[in-house]
């Protein structure tokens, strides 16, 4: 198996949607169409021109891929940029977030961004749960209180709409 | 002397108490959230734009300019007492800054680092009075074919200049073009690739792609590979130095800003080239006790990079006010910021608002004074910001980035836009793909095609009317040379690397 998909890198598949991309603005913009009075190019003009571009920058990036090239992940603070990627990480905090996407408007902000936070907190390694609960429900509510009574934001209030 | 007429009434916009309260918080914030590891002053701008909604234009600037300068001051703190390398404009300054940190010269390097950013800002931005009306003067005249031409310089040059691969650059570029493309053509109203969505006609706001770009992308991307050992934060007291510190300093504050300012107007120029070549000649010309402390923490590597980083900042808003051309994706977020009022930064900008340019000019100077206040005796309260403890300082990250999103515009499906976007950010920085192109080809994209087409349009046709003007001409040309010059010298490596093959490797 390994040695059938040895060709195969994770960056190939980054470079395949740059590819996807180009053909993508090309095909999707085949019913855009103004009308032939206008002077000059039309709205399918430039995207045409990009898509054309990103096929072509496409095709030498999967090239590159493939010849071995790669780029340095890019270092930062907080990251160990020797360590292999750790897709479970990406893949909990994923979840996570969709989780609260979908549920936002059902839990409301004070619900949906403490559980947001908590699940967070314990996915990137909070040590104390216990501590991470409080300090979670404290960002729900103070976020809550500061931005839709002190600066007039629009968040969802959910059931707590009567408490609040 | 008309400029310094409009600047001292720029002053008297600036000096009223609110507006001064807006700058204090600019700043304050900009620093606060400037610290914060993971967070660069791109990032930082753009999780703050969203509260600059809420105040009146000329206010909103002041804010944004104490935002922008703070966001500056505050990498520097980070990268000094922190021992691991950060976003790039500020690497140069942990290199020689954290040595002298670890030496117990922290409050040293942080004092150098501050009075050099104040320094370096306040000079830089004089000259950005002086440079930008003739830069005004000059392009009052400039055609379509001339902004277009100036938007693919701007394309290329930070596509080539900002990673070691032109591809993985132009890749970079290109996702941003297409994001810019999604919703309805300006000229024509026809909807462009927005799968049916309803909420994608108006485009994908900049502000979800910066947040989704930067700290999505980044959240993912530490959840990836989070380090574990705990971060060594060095103690500080108050930041202050001695006469000799200031003897060795006074120098490569100066060398530092004339390095920095040129190269942040430049296209492609940004923070990197000017804080690296700034370290490299103070190096060069360092003698007696700094010659033997170079490497081990000397104060010139520190005073010399950090007074280019701040100088190419205030560089930087050369070409984004006098033509609207972002050069580094803090200013390509900057520039959303003035379309969000509906202001369009260029040569009319000075015309039709010189109030709440000259304003926001005169701003960047308070704002400069305040942080030299600031960061001098608050020292040890930033160095407290960097033990937030990381899964609660990312889990922020995430919620405040959702926050912002989510107050854009009521609805759940920016949320999804904002992961999708997160996800890309993930993997262009797991791959090595520069986020900077991108950012500026969202929004310098749409610019660049109505300046094209307008231009197509007044030649009915003929394409030759890109480089009728002798502007565009050379600026095409300067474009061509950028993507170029990577190639070719790559290729010359390769046929030395083939000359040099056999003994003389070892």
């Amino acid at each position: 198996m390994t040695r059938l998909r040895s060709w195969w890198r994770p960056e190939l598949g980054l470079a395949l949607v740059v590819l996807g991309l180009g053909v993508f603005v090309i095909a999707g913009t085949l019913d855009v169409s103004a009308a032939a009075s206008r002077l000059g190019p039309g709205p399918r003009f430039f995207p045409v021109l990009v898509g054309g571009a990103m096929v072509v920058i496409g095709l030498f990036y999967v090239f590159d891929v493939l010849r071995g090239g790669h780029g340095d992940p890019e270092e930062s603070e907080d990251v160990d940029a020797a360590a292999p990627a750790d897709l479970r990480g990406v893949l909990l905090v994923s979840g996570i977030f969709l989780a609260f996407a979908a549920l936002l408007d059902l839990l409301g902000w004070i619900i949906g961004a403490s559980l947001l936070f908590f699940g967070l907190s314990v996915a990137l390694g909070a040590e104390h749960k216990a501590r991470a609960a409080v300090v979670s429900v404290v960002i729900g509510v103070v976020t809550y209180v500061l931005f839709v009574k002190g600066l007039g934001v629009r968040l969802p209030d959910g059931p707590l709409a009567g408490v609040m | 002397m008309a400029s310094l007429e409009l600047l001292l009434d720029g002053f008297a916009a600036a000096l009223t108490p609110v507006n001064l309260m807006y700058a204090l918080i600019g700043v304050t914030l900009g620093t606060l959230v400037g610290v914060l590891p993971g967070i660069g002053p791109a990032m930082t701008v753009a999780l703050l734009l969203p509260v600059t909604f809420t105040v009146p234009p000329t206010a909103a600037f002041i804010m944004f300019a104490g935002i922008y300068y703070g966001g500056m001051y505050g990498g520097s703190t980070t990268s000094i007492l922190l021992n691991t390398p950060g976003e790039s404009s500020s690497m140069i300054t942990a290199l020689e800054g954290n040595k002298m940190a670890r030496r117990g010269r922290a409050a040293q390097a942080l004092a150098t680092a501050a009075i050099g950013s104040f320094v370096a800002g306040t000079i830089a931005t004089a000259l950005l009075v002086v440079a930008a009306p003739a830069v005004v003067a000059f392009a009052i005249s400039f055609g379509p074919e001339d902004y277009f031409a100036l938007a693919v310089l701007a394309f290329t040059a930070v596509s080539s200049v900002l990673s070691r691969s032109v591809v993985r650059g132009l890749a970079s570029l290109g996702l941003g073009l297409v994001i810019g493309l999604i919703g309805i053509d300006q000229q024509t109203g026809q909807a462009r690739l927005t799968l049916g969505v309803p909420q994608l006609l108006d485009g994908v706001d900049v502000v979800i792609v910066a947040v989704g770009l930067f700290a999505l992308g980044e959240a993912l991307y530490v959840a990836s590979r989070l380090r574990h050992s705990p971060p060594s934060v060095v103690p500080v007291g108050r930041a202050w130095m001695g006469r000799a510190d200031w003897r060795r300093s006074w120098g490569p504050w100066l060398r530092g800003t004339a390095l920095g300012f040129p190269f942040g107007a430049l296209p492609g120029g940004g923070a990197e080239i000017p804080t690296f070549l700034s370290y490299a000649a103070e190096r060069r010309l360092a003698r007696g006790v700094a010659r033997e402390e170079y490497g081990k923490g000397a104060i010139e590597g520190v005073a010399g990079p950090e007074a280019a980083n701040n100088a190419s900042a205030a560089g930087t808003l050369v070409p984004l006010l006098t033509l609207g051309l972002p050069t580094s994706a803090t200013a390509a977020i900057m520039l959303a910021a003035f379309q969000q009022y509906g202001l369009q930064p260029g040569p009319q900008l000075f015309d039709h608002n010189p109030a709440l340019v000259w304003a926001m000019i005169a701003s960047l100077f308070i704002g400069n004074a305040m942080l030299l206040v600031l960061n001098l005796p608050l020292a040890p309260l930033w160095a407290r910001v960097l033990r937030v403890p990381r899964p609660y300082l990312y889990a922020g990250i995430v919620l405040f980035a959702a926050l912002g999103v989510y107050a854009l515009n009521g609805t759940v499906v920016d949320l999804f836009v904002l992961y999708l976007l997160g996800l890309l950010g993930y993997a262009m920085r797991r791959f090595g793909l520069p986020v900077a192109p991108a950012v500026i080809g969202m929004i310098l994209g749409p610019m660049a095609e109505i300046q094209l087409r307008r231009a197509l349009a007044i030649g009915a046709g003929d394409v030759s009317v890109l480089v009728r003007s002798p502007v565009a001409a050379v600026l095409l040309a300067l474009s061509a040379l950028a993507l170029l010059t990577p190639l070719a010298r790559r290729l010359a490596a390769r046929r030395r690397a083939a000359s040099y093959a056999g003994p003389a490797e070892d």
